[in-house]
């Protein structure tokens, strides 16, 4: 659930309740039901989405919503957008973080006219994407725009 | 990539995620075979059913804290019967652009028995101290930790 406290200020709020085991279900007023468990290497089971999952995928979804902003705002069309986040996790002094994070993501468009205004789109998402901004890792990105 | 969590080493391990844009402002979470989360800016789609980014990342602190949690619990052989955190990420205008400024967790866990409680509450400083995402974020992480014995 999202609140504005001011124009600058947003909060957003999520829940999480244990279930059983090693299992909890993710709860976003509204929205449908995640459910959550560690990722099989630190003992979950398999299948289940995980903090590490969610944690690249934040970053990837918000450099997609960043970029499609910025798509308006430079006026063109894009055909499809995919991304692929890769964060890596690494043991540190205290215990785990993430270290990296890569993004790969491909663009197509519909004519060479607007390769260069994807591109740009595509880097002005980077800079100003505020969850990767939110994160302490480096974000490396490699984009393709393909025309089709 | 067939699995989703790639080991590089035992101290390395990779997160694979995909994202494809589904039209407007919306696009599927893929990872692996799990089921996909809709994510995207809820105002425009018309649909409530989007998780937003800032709520997956919100989400991954919040999960990961109890998946800690978990972790101390059975490291000191104490049960619990519940666990529930609220999460609240606040996020500010920082210099040009918005970041995420501030995690607010509360947490509640019943258990049976008042004598579990130090170490209940011990597990839970242990589980936010060593909670891998939020450590990899840039904002600090305020906790106020509900340990009830019913």
């Amino acid at each position: 659930m999202a609140r504005t406290l001011s124009q600058d200020t947003h909060e957003y709020q999520v829940r999480v309740d244990w279930i059983r085991d090693r299992q909890g279900e993710l709860i976003v007023q509204g929205k449908p039901k995640v459910q959550v468990a560690p990722p099989p290497e630190f003992e979950g089971p398999s299948g289940i989405l995980t903090p590490e999952d969610m944690f690249v995928a934040a970053a990837s979804a918000c450099f997609m919503t960043t970029f499609i902003t910025f798509s308006r705002k430079i006026r063109f069309d894009f055909t499809s957008f995919s991304c692929q986040g890769i964060g890596t996790l690494e043991k540190v002094e205290k215990g785990y973080e993430f270290t990296k994070l890569v993004l790969k993501t491909k663009v197509t468009v519909s004519s060479d006219d607007v390769t260069q205004k994807a591109e740009r789109a595509l880097d002005l998402a980077g800079k100003y994407c505020l969850v990767s901004n939110s994160m302490k890792c480096p974000v490396v990105h490699e984009n393709t725009v393909t025309v089709k | 990539m067939g699995r989703s969590a790639n080991s590089l080493s035992e101290d390395t391990r990779e997160y694979n995620v995909r994202v494809v844009w589904t039209g407007g402002k919306s696009g599927d979470v893929l990872v692996g075979d799990k089921p996909v989360i809709k994510t995207g800016r809820s105002s425009e789609s018309g649909g409530i059913e989007f998780h937003s980014p800032e709520e997956l990342f919100v989400a991954s602190a919040s999960v990961c804290f109890m998946n800690s949690f978990m972790v101390f619990t059975q490291k000191m052989h104490i049960t619990f019967k519940s666990f529930e955190v609220e999460a609240k990420g606040t996020l500010e205008r920082v210099d040009r652009s918005y970041e995420i400024t501030k995690m607010h967790m509360k947490t509640t866990v019943i258990i049976d028995s008042e004598e579990l409680r130090s170490k209940t509450e011990r597990a839970l400083e242990l589980g936010a101290k060593y909670c891998y995402v939020s450590n990899s974020m840039k904002c600090p992480t305020e906790h106020e930790n509900k340990v009830v014995a019913m």
